[in-house]
């Protein structure tokens, strides 16, 4: 971005923006949740072995309390393989990501067979300094996840930093500066 | 076989959490992608992290929350229920470490005739030390109705 990237004009045109409810394209199934369980080596038969779970007060498989898992069956799905962003329409100055923190509040517990919704909103949008990007913009995102009764599920807040490559710092130097240590 | 279930009168302030730990192997850098479907490949294209600044790739937010999450879920019990989680990625897991993953128990209280338990709850490894604190508040069953349900 070569014009100088207005944070406050960022600010007042995302701060408050909300998407419109959106429902997830599958519903909540076993095997993502296996999936999920098993990069972390998690048997917990609650998560993955039906049989067991219907002994259960529960009587169903659960979804592991994942803000990730329960944003990801509330989204597209598995397919296209495209990273989502929580929120790409938020202009910044670099493409990259780091993601720095998230928080889940839950509500209700999710089962397989579920069919989860969210709507999001941009909480804040600020810029501070990194060592890899001196505009290095921060964006806090809220989901509230939904199920097919509407009841709340949960409610994830999400805060990324969106920062530029290293080459794009030293490109955007002015002359006689020389690149950052 | 039923799985151990802990009720909010015998839990103690101070109280570990047995936790685990995973290596981070590229088998598991795999296991990654494929359980958290994050496609971003700063998490698994070692020259793609190295463009964007990075010294490795390392792992993401949906790996690093699943794990903080089982510390908590393989101890809370088939009815306990994980009200809030809280966490930061301040430092990288990468190839090569190995990753622990521990809680603790730091204060525990009742609201609305619920067994409230708050948890300190991260990840660490040798080269960083805490990579990932965080805290959790669970609610478990109490005594009491163990009493009703069963009676």
């Amino acid at each position: 971005m070569a014009d100088a990237y207005d944070i406050e004009a960022v600010r007042q045109k995302w701060v408050g923006f909300e998407t419109a409810l959106a429902r997830g394209r599958y519903p909540v199934e076993h095997d993502p949740i296996r999936r999920h369980c098993h990069m972390v080596d998690d048997n917990n038969p609650l998560f993955i072995d039906p049989e067991y779970a219907k002994t259960t007060s529960h009587g169903a498989v659960l979804c592991p309390p994942s803000g990730w898992l329960a944003l990801y069956f509330a989204s597209l799905g598995p397919w296209p393989a495209a990273f989502e962003p929580l929120f790409p329409v938020v202009p910044t100055p670099g493409k990259r990501i780091v993601n720095m923190s998230q928080e889940v509040e839950w509500f209700a517990r999710i089962k397989a067979g579920d069919h989860l919704s969210v709507k999001r909103r941009v909480a804040d949008v600020f810029q501070k300094g990194i060592s890899l990007d001196p505009e290095a913009v921060w964006i806090t995102a809220e989901a509230e996840i939904t199920n097919q009764r509407g009841e709340l599920v949960c409610v994830i807040r999400n805060t990324l930093l969106t920062h530029r490559t290293p080459e794009e710092v030293a490109a955007a130097q002015p002359p006689g500066k020389g690149a950052p240590v | 076989m039923r799985r151990p279930q802990p009720y909010w009168e015998q839990v103690e302030v101070g109280q570990e959490m047995p936790g685990f730990e995973l290596e981070i192997t590229p088998r598991r850098v795999f296991l990654q992608v494929s359980g958290s479907q994050d496609w971003y490949p700063v998490h698994f294209d070692p020259a793609f992290a190295n463009k964007s600044g990075h010294e490795e790739l390392f792992m993401n937010t949906g790996f690093l929350q699943a794990a903080l999450v089982r510390v908590i879920t393989d101890w809370m019990g088939d009815d306990g229920f994980l009200r809030k989680l809280r966490f930061e990625m301040r430092r990288q897991q990468r190839p090569g470490d190995t990753m622990v993953c521990r809680a603790k128990v730091t204060a525990k209280h009742e609201r609305d005739g619920e067994g409230w338990v708050e948890l300190d709850v991260w990840a660490e490894n040798e080269r960083e030390g805490v990579t990932t604190p965080g805290q959790a508040v669970v609610i478990l069953p109490r005594q009491a109705g163990r009493a009703s349900a069963t009676g």
